[in-house]
């Protein structure tokens, strides 16, 4: 095998494959650490998302509703036109966080509820249709901020958590049993290959001293 | 930083969010026009968030699925319901959970 | 070999999250953005909440003592699932989240605990993996 490997069974490859044992098991455990406690992350955000998705779609549903009760009462055209109308430009605020080797946004929403004046749909102010569905809205697409920001989060976690997992099988699985059969197979051959040094230096001897 | 917020979507939920307030609509036509918005939504660097419905992500099939595996950190992308609250049968974060945890962890939350 | 260095390079990336310098928690009480950097130029940001959570346990004396963010640290040698958190007043953060009387410089910790401070300060704790 060692041919086949291409390693000198010496005591210095012996020493160097001890070596790599080593360095690969540690890898390992510590590999093995990281892994776990982006379980921890991964559930924790994961608990965070379910509360927040079902406000977000209970947000979502009344939303959709208010508009529909908007074009009813107010008008299809009405309504669309007031949508192109209105004051537009939210924005948000996005930062970072570190969690373990990659990063995942942090999302504020700007202050997001605008009263009626302030949307500024002109002619169309008065219509508390209008105004109901746009708070609605205004109210989801809080919810949504935060729940984008989660699953944003989540997905980057569950990327990262594949890839150390592939890593500590690869290790656990092949990496660390290959490096120990070598050491074994390297340890052993050079146990042989002293015994049978040690076995032809006393032919050597018993026949020098037949010789005298 | 400070950043925008987009939507692409069927036009009754494009008229919520500019209601709301959000600039950047998109209403869904044709899938090559919509990929090219989300294209450039990808691209820009002031969007933060693009909010995209369900219905039109799974029309958009696998040039969606590419397009968000390939993406960099921002814009955030959020898939949600239209009016119909229609969802694909899989939902893709009880997917990563099976895969990641390999166990059935029931995500509950409407979705 | 390759094998060993890809190793090398994961064990190299474990800490890079980590910040090259960390601020005091008087500082980043003061702040209005308050944040550290880490080795990479990417940033990290603390949560306002969980500094003022923190400045209600730790004394207005020691603010300037207490580093952010507190360290999670890692040692396989601990056993698996094992932490353990150093200094006096961060000690007496993570005690009082874990509802313990500890006034030790160090303590270890373990996984459900682990768990429950990083689900109460997710900004200001980070994880330490002690490779050397």
């Amino acid at each position: 095998m060692a041919k086949a490997i291409g390693i000198a069974p010496t005591r210095m490859e012996l020493l160097k494959l001890r070596q790599r044992v080593t360095l690969a098991q540690k890898g390992h455990d510590l590999l093995r650490e990281k892994m776990d406690a982006l379980v921890i992350e991964f559930f924790e955000i994961v608990r965070k998302i379910r509360v927040v998705r079902t406000k977000t779609m209970q947000q979502l549903s009344s939303a959709y509703r208010s508009l529909s009760t908007c074009f009813a009462v107010q008008g299809t055209i009405e309504t669309y036109q007031a949508a192109k109308e209105v004051k537009k430009g939210i924005e948000v605020d996005i930062s970072t966080r570190h969690v373990m080797g990659i990063l995942v946004p942090v999302i504020e929403a700007k202050p997001v509820e605008r009263h009626a004046l302030a949307r500024g749909y002109g002619v169309y102010a008065t219509s508390s249709a209008l105004d109901e569905a746009s708070r609605e809205f205004e109210k989801a697409l809080g919810d949504l901020i935060k729940l984008a920001e989660l699953e944003e989060g989540a997905r980057e976690i569950a990327l990262e958590l594949e890839k150390t997992k592939r890593r500590v099988n690869a290790l656990e699985h092949v990496i660390l049993p290959n490096l120990k059969s070598m050491v074994k197979f390297i340890s052993m051959r050079l146990d042989e290959m002293e015994r049978e040094n040690f076995s032809r230096l006393k032919r050597i001897k018993a026949m020098l001293e037949e010789r005298e | 930083m400070s950043f925008k917020i987009a939507t692409i979507a069927d036009a009754e939920a494009a008229a919520g969010f500019a209601l709301a307030g959000v600039q950047d609509v998109h209403i869904h036509e044709r899938k090559e026009e919509t990929l090219a918005k989300l294209d450039e939504l990808l691209a820009s660097k002031d969007v933060g968030i693009v909010f995209i419905t369900y219905r039109v992500a799974d029309e958009l099939g696998f040039e969606f699925k590419r397009r968000i595996r390939a993406k960099k950190l921002l814009p955030v992308v959020l898939r949600i319901p239209d009016k119909t609250g229609w969802v694909p049968k899989v939902d893709e974060l009880q997917e990563i959970i099976r895969r990641t945890v390999g166990a059935e962890i029931i995500v509950k939350g409407g979705s | 070999m390759s094998t060993d260095r890809i190793i090398q390079f994961e064990l190299a990336r474990l800490n890079a999250h980590l910040p090259g310098q960390r601020i005091t928690l008087k500082d980043a009480l003061s702040s209005s953005n308050p944040q550290v950097v880490a080795k990479d130029g990417s940033k990290h940001k603390f949560e306002r909440m969980e500094l003022e959570y923190i400045s209600k346990i730790v004394h207005a004396d020691d603010w300037d003592k207490l580093r952010l963010p507190i360290l999670i640290a890692v040692n396989p040698k601990l056993g698996r699932g094992a932490a353990e958190i150093s200094g006096e007043v961060e000690v007496k953060v993570i005690s009082q989240i874990l509802g313990k009387e500890r006034r030790d410089q160090e303590i270890v910790i373990y996984r459900p605990e682990i768990a429950v401070v990083r689900a109460k300060l997710p900004t200001t704790t980070q994880y330490f993996f002690m490779v050397g």
